[in-house]
């Protein structure tokens, strides 16, 4: 189910209500029931991968607690390891080494051999959605068995919850079990704070989506669909719309995901501080997909031994965190070179400390020129990302300098108007989250932030389809 | 209190969204209908200056560049022979009764139209054209010419709130038809079981054995595009029926025009099971509606083979001549109909 569809709007006012007057404790029972339909409405056949990445890791977790000895826990561990890199791999890397498929072909296959069809379309076109982002929430409760920061959970149907629910699924926040588990089978109230909390960050959220990502979303597509067709200013103009897209996409899928949970008491982890505030490229990433940078962190740079090793082996370890974030994206090139370029900043920016550091300047304008610098970079970086191949994003930023046609893009005003709003709150709101900002405001200016956002969502939103770019990870 | 609270902040909130719906009316709304939905502007405009409104899609207006002097389109050409009435038109391609029903149901009571004709083309009957790749933006038009307040209707619309499938995903629905629907027809007999075998296991040879790839692939197209049996169950049926019904209770005299197919082509290309088969479907047309007191104008064999304006391809675009032809006959009933 999409959270930008009309169904959603029925569903999870619906969930809200039955959740709050079923007994307490068989709310997650309800719950675990709810994720499943939520992740099966558009693709069923789907829900087969998610419940075996689910019951492999809910076995393996218990294996490995229960292990004698650190050989036979390694080797539960690598079983659960390869299992889930397989299962990544064979529905989401697969295709990259195989011949190309005809998708008329796989559609007679799944017309006339259903199960083989399938499986085909699973591994060619349709990838399964969120499969990126269970599978890494599933491991980091492996891990953290593994590393005996928790204790494994006896019950499969409880565990099933912690995967499955439904406001985090398929798009994250990629939460651990210790947070969320301890939320999931608590006893809340329904809490009028919590249900006018969960309001405006639903609003926040759909405007970030539904105004924003997908308006710039629709120009983005024109400008790397067509580039050789625009000038060099178009082409800028498109690749600052795809920041602000592949942004607000995920912010406001972050914010609706955190507005639903909370109004079931449940508080889900941040995702994003203002990223595009950042002053150097290391503060980038502490403010950018937080739940996806603090896995890499925890799982694969510390155990690697982090910082605390020769500069030679630091280099290596965050190139290969980088590079395997790229590909942790997708299927294809263009998202290593994203990976590559971000490590390559991110070293830059640590050797050059000593002699130019910017973010921490005392100097205002030097800040400024911080984050100007970086926001170049990432940008940059998401011409690869978006992309269909390297030489297109060669192409595409070689035509910003040396573009010799004069096509221009056409901006339809409200476009700015929309985006007027999310600068403005995005200056204002800085570190803050715009929940916590408005209920330190008074009740004139609250409500005057809600029938902004409320009429620019009903007014401005864009009437074109754009899928939740994260959606296809 | 807390209650009295919410049921204040809820009405104030729908309040301001009733509020904002007529200033998104006078501002934005006559913009985005003319980007998204540019024929209910042209209905509202031309409604009260007509007798009679002519539903078509591409066939009203293509024409042969080479050969037609005349290029008027079947309504114009209808409109020349109707006897003191005025005959406006709305024409978009690729449109069928399932696009035609909404804006169908734009026309109010209060307008001076009170006939209307409404293309029927058998083609876009099939599985095909219920499964084209164009349906999205089709279904995406529909929407605007719903009778809702403007804001919701963007509102559907940027939530995607009607049928809007990926190609791919069509192409499934498409491809499940020809491969599981039953080709059986009392009186027909058919060699194969389903549109998938027919094409795969007939080669469609030459009198010489040989194969000729390029009729091989019309003759295919052929079998795809007509290789179907109207029931009840098809969607495109339930469109139509529902604009009989919506006729009837608005007291509006409909028309069906069933447009001509090539059938000279579809015989020699595909044999003559072929147009049985369409010839079957015509009189399924023509039975269902006529008991339904619908005036069903039957033009399928109309128009010979050379008259198609694409001869190597399946549509219903004609020259002048049987574009004329065509027109004649509806006029001619439309003329003894409406007085």
């Amino acid at each position: 189910m999409l959270f930008n569809s009309l169904p959603f709007f029925v569903f999870l006012p619906l969930v809200i209500l039955i959740y709050y007057l079923l007994p307490y404790k068989t709310r997650w029972i309800f719950l675990l029931f709810t994720g499943y339909i939520f992740y099966g409405y558009l693709h069923p056949q789907f829900l087969i991968l998610l419940f075996l990445s689910t019951f492999v890791d809910y076995l393996f977790a218990l294996k490995i607690y229960n292990a004698k000895g650190v050989f036979e826990k390694r080797t539960y561990l690598a079983i659960s390891l390869v299992f889930n890199i397989s299962l990544l791999f064979i529905f989401k890397y697969l295709s990259m080494f195989l011949p190309d498929a005809d998708p008329m072909l796989v559609n007679i296959k799944k017309a006339t051999e259903p199960v083989k069809g399938m499986i085909m379309d699973a591994i060619y076109f349709s990838i399964p959605i969120g499969i990126s982002f269970y599978t890494f929430q599933s491991l980091s409760y492996t891990f953290d068995v593994y590393f005996k920061k928790i204790e494994p959970q006896t019950n499969f149907a409880r565990y099933a919850t912690f995967v499955a629910y439904f406001p985090q699924l398929v798009a994250g926040p990629i939460e651990r079990y210790k947070h969320l588990s301890s939320q999931l089978f608590a006893n809340h109230k329904p809490v009028y704070a919590n249900f006018s909390k969960g309001f405006r960050l639903l609003l926040m959220g759909f405007f970030l989506k539904m105004c924003i990502a997908d308006n710039c979303g629709t120009y983005t597509n024109l400008i790397f669909e067509n580039y050789k067709n625009y000038n060099g200013i178009s082409i800028l103009t498109g690749i600052i719309f795809f920041g602000l897209q592949i942004y607000t996409d995920f912010a406001g899928y972050t914010l609706i995901a955190l507005g639903s949970s909370i109004c079931m008491g449940i508080e889900l982890m941040d995702n994003f501080r203002t990223p595009y505030l950042s002053t150097s490229i290391s503060n980038f990433w502490k403010r950018w997909h937080i739940s996806l940078t603090t896995w890499f962190k925890d799982y694969l740079y510390i155990p690697l031994g982090g910082n605390k090793v020769s500069i030679p082996r630091w280099i290596f370890n965050i190139l290969l965190v980088f590079l395997i974030s790229g590909f942790w994206h997708g299927a294809n090139y263009t998202f290593i070179i994203w990976g590559a370029i971000h490590a390559f900043a991110y070293l830059a920016e640590h050797f050059t400390k000593p002699y130019i550091n910017l973010s921490e300047s005392k100097h205002k304008i030097l800040r400024i020129a911080g984050g100007i610098k970086t926001f170049a970079i990432v940008s940059l970086a998401w011409v690869f990302f978006r992309a269909e191949t390297i030489t297109d994003a060669n192409d595409i930023i070689y035509m910003v300098f040396n573009s010799t046609t004069s096509g221009n893009l056409q901006i339809d005003f409200k476009i700015w108007i929309v985006l007027a709003v999310f600068v403005v709150f995005d200056a204002m709101l800085l570190n803050n989250r715009i929940d916590n900002f408005l209920v330190t405001k008074s009740k004139i200016f609250r409500w005057s932030i809600y029938f902004l956002l409320l009429a620019c969502i009903l007014m401005f939103s864009a009437t074109v389809k754009h899928p939740f770019v994260y959606f296809q990870f | 209190m807390k209650a009295n609270n919410i049921i204040i902040k809820i009405t104030t909130i729908a309040v301001f969204a009733v509020a904002l719906n007529y200033f998104y009316t006078f501002t934005f709304w006559r913009k985005e209908l003319k980007n998204e939905a540019p024929d209910l502007l042209k209905l509202q405009r031309i409604a009260d200056s007509c007798d009679i409104l002519y539903f078509g899609e591409s066939s009203n207006i293509s024409y042969n560049p080479l050969t037609d002097t005349i290029k008027t389109s079947i309504s114009g050409l209808i409109a020349e022979k109707l006897d003191g009435k005025i005959l406006g038109d709305i024409t978009h391609e690729a449109y069928h009764a399932g696009i035609y029903l909404p804006l169908i149901k734009r026309i109010s009571n209060k307008n001076k139209v009170k006939s209307i004709i409404v293309t029927l083309n058998l083609r876009t009957l099939g599985p095909p054209c219920v499964h084209s790749g164009l349906e999205s933006a089709l279904q995406k038009q529909a929407l605007y010419y719903r009778n809702l307040p403007p804001l919701i209707i963007h509102l559907w619309a940027a939530l995607n709130n009607y049928d809007n499938q990926t190609e791919y995903e069509r192409d499934y629905n498409l491809w499940k038809q020809w491969a599981n629907d039953k080709l059986e027809v009392k009186g027909i007999d058919f060699n194969y079981l389903t549109v998938k075998q027919w094409c795969e296991a007939e080669k469609f040879r030459l009198p010489d054995g040989t194969e000729n790839m390029e009729k091989r692939t019309l003759a295919d197209h052929y079998v795809k595009a007509y290789g179907f049996v109207l029931n009840e169950r098809n969607v495109r049926i339930n469109d139509l029926d529902n604009i009989v019904n919506h006729c009837k209770n608005k007291k509006i005299k409909l028309f069906f025009n069933l447009l001509a197919e090539n059938t000279q082509y579809a015989d020699s290309l595909a044999g003559h099971t072929l147009v049985e088969l369409m010839r079957y479907n015509r009189d399924y047309l023509m039975k269902k509606y006529n008991n339904m007191y619908v005036t069903t104008i039957d033009n399928l064999e109309k128009v010979e083979g050379k008259d198609y304006t694409d001869q190597n391809w399946t549509t219903e675009h004609y020259n002048y001549k049987g574009r004329n032809a065509i027109a004649a006959n509806v006029a001619l009933i439309v003329n003894s109909k409406v007085h």
